[in-house]
């Protein structure tokens, strides 16, 4: 019996990746986009794995699709009672507060007009920051894996920018670029180039011992060290960094387009709730989430055709 | 080690890097003193001794408004640990509740959940509240998906051990599962932490009466008269986020010792 329940939650470990809501591929690589992942995690996850298929059997599979359903259910009953008002009598709100689904709906049908421009301009906010934040990030990483005191030295100094409240970027960013895109382009490009100089140094630097002996043995200069070996063995970081930048940068533009901006979904967000429009304000968030959604996606999805080699190490 | 050359260990290498990027700022600054008017070059980059002098001139100010910010996060940030680790727990003990939950858990990820901050200020209008149950949100996900993650990282032959001794659901918890899952919890609370400040901090700027970010707006609004005060605000921001990773990452080596960052030698591979 127990060791049933164990088999199921392993089961359950998996499904949680290859499941539901159209977000199969999300659950796998968030998974491994944790910041810092450990050399050692990755190989009790392999023994895991292994251990997981001896133990799997077929008779979990019918299980498997009601489990499946679950979170659609969940989904649409959640959103059933936010309707019947459910959450307006239980906390005492009142619809103008918290608006109910259709109004939010019909509030983006509305304004689709105005909602696609603006996604498309913190879209451009977002992306624009994390290309150049994640450039300016691998490039730092890069060099800095030349020079493994000093450069893990500059890398742990860099990290103190995660630590950075985006807030506090914001109003600075405003000073030095003004209030045009670029503040924001630059807010997000501060925040994604630490993640992205961490998590690459990472890869670049945990190189196992034989490979760099192999090539220290063949005479390997340290740019071929680096072409040959670093760079590729560092794709998968690459891509944990990109990952991690992706959801970070979204969260910069919105919070950057609260102080000081004149369009895009966070001036929206910030200025339809002065004037208590709350249906609207709902709309950007959703717009907002549907944005962050696609772009993560997008980034799931380049990282598959780029590293196809790679699916086997990072399936949780 | 063929690349190793230089005498140098890792800990002055720190201490030089952050040297020379205070010597940086020391410098630009001083180079947009050269080809601006004052004002526009002290709202661009003040020199990092003005930036100090103001620190210290409004310490009175800035630390009331600050304890504000920071309880109220540090508030937050604690509930939400403390739930996301239940809500964690409980989904690593029924499948059911993982498989119903962890979709929208793994997607509020790509979700910019800070910006529910000014609607959940709109609904409960109570400064306090907000603060508190923004930073307990935003602390909550990343909580859960690491602590997750820990969790199902105990090696499967340890618990099969566990089980072949009789041990019971709480031992198990308690010698095994919890353990491998510290590591996972300090990560997400090293991520969520400076996000509790942000979201504190994005309350304030939505209009609660009192914190940094009232401090923050203020000071911009009053232009180049309070430029001191701004950048002042500004640096105890980066400062109470810093100073809560670095207490986290403490904490982290001095309650998880095993792992392989933190061993003396071999832990890191070439």
């Amino acid at each position: 019996m127990m060791n049933e329940r164990v088999m199921v939650s392993r089961k359950g470990e998996e499904g949680a990746t290859a499941a539901v809501s159209g977000t199969a591929s999300i659950g796998e690589s968030i998974a491994d986009s944790v910041r810092l992942p450990s050399p050692s995690s990755t190989n009790i996850h392999g023994h895991q794995g292994q251990a997981e298929q001896r133990r799997l059997g077929s008779s979990i599979r019918k299980r498997s699709i009601g489990l499946r359903l679950l979170p659609w259910l969940a989904g649409a009953l959640f959103l059933t009672l936010w309707q019947l008002r459910l959450f307006h009598q239980l906390f005492s709100l009142e619809s103008y507060q918290l608006p109910v689904p259709s109004a939010i709906a019909a509030s983006i049908r509305e304004n689709a007009e105005m909602l696609f421009r603006y996604a498309m301009y913190s879209g451009t906010e977002m992306l624009g920051g994390f290309l150049l934040g994640s450039l300016l990030g691998a490039l730092a990483a890069s060099g800095a894996s030349f020079f493994p005191t000093s450069g893990r030295a500059a890398v742990a100094v860099m990290s103190a920018l995660n630590a950075v409240p985006i807030v506090a970027l914001a109003p600075i960013m405003n000073n030095w670029f003004g209030d045009g895109i670029w503040s924001r382009i630059a807010v997000v490009a501060v925040i994604t180039m630490a993640a992205m100089a961490v998590s690459l140094f990472k890869g670049l630097t945990s190189i196992q011992p034989q490979y760099s002996d192999l090539m220290g043995g063949l005479a390997a200069s340290r740019m071929q060290v680096f072409v040959k070996l670093r760079w590729p063995h560092a794709l998968p970081s690459l891509f944990a960094g990109l990952k991690i930048n992706m959801s970070t940068s979204i969260i910069g533009a919105i919070v950057g387009e609260f102080f000081i901006a004149s369009q895009g979904l966070g001036y929206l967000l910030s200025d339809q709730i002065r004037l208590a429009n709350m249906p609207l304000a709902w709309s950007c968030i959703v717009i907002a989430a549907v944005l962050g959604i696609v772009l993560y996606e997008a980034v799931v999805l380049a990282e598959k055709r780029l590293t196809p080699w790679n699916r086997a190490h990072t399936d949780p | 080690m063929f690349l190793h050359t230089n005498k140098l260990d890792f800990r002055s290498w720190v201490v030089i890097w952050i040297l020379s990027v205070l010597l940086l700022w020391e410098g630009v600054a001083w180079i947009l003193h050269l080809f601006m008017s004052p004002q526009q070059a002290a709202s661009r980059l003040p020199y990092l001794h003005d930036v100090l002098a103001a620190l210290f001139r409004y310490s009175g100010t800035l630390a009331e408004q600050g304890a504000v910010t920071f309880g109220n996060a540090a508030i937050g940030f604690a509930g939400g640990t403390v739930l996301g680790l239940l809500l964690a727990l409980l989904m690593s003990v029924a499948v059911w509740v993982e498989r119903t939950l962890s979709p929208y858990v793994i997607s509020s990820q790509m979700v910019p959940v800070i910006g529910l901050a000014p609607i959940v200020y709109g609904i409960i209008h109570n400064a306090e509240w907000a603060r508190i149950i923004m930073a307990a949100y935003v602390t909550f996900f990343p909580i859960i998906i690491h602590t997750l993650k820990g969790l199902k990282s105990a090696a499967p032959e340890h618990l099969e051990l566990m089980r072949s001794c009789g041990a019971s659901l709480p031992a198990r918890y308690l010698k095994c599962l919890l353990p491998s899952a510290l590591p996972g919890l300090f990560s997400g609370m090293k991520i969520a932490a400076p996000l509790a400040v942000t979201s504190s901090i994005v309350v304030e700027l939505m209009g609660a009466p009192d914190g940094l970010g009232v401090l923050m707006v203020s000071s911009l609004y009053y232009g180049s008269a309070q430029i001191g005060m701004f950048w002042a605000t500004i640096m105890l921001s980066i400062g109470i986020g810093l100073t809560s990773y670095l207490a986290i990452s403490l904490a982290e080596r001095w309650l998880t010792p095993w792992q392989p960052e933190f061993r003396a030698k071999g832990g890191r591979a070439a």
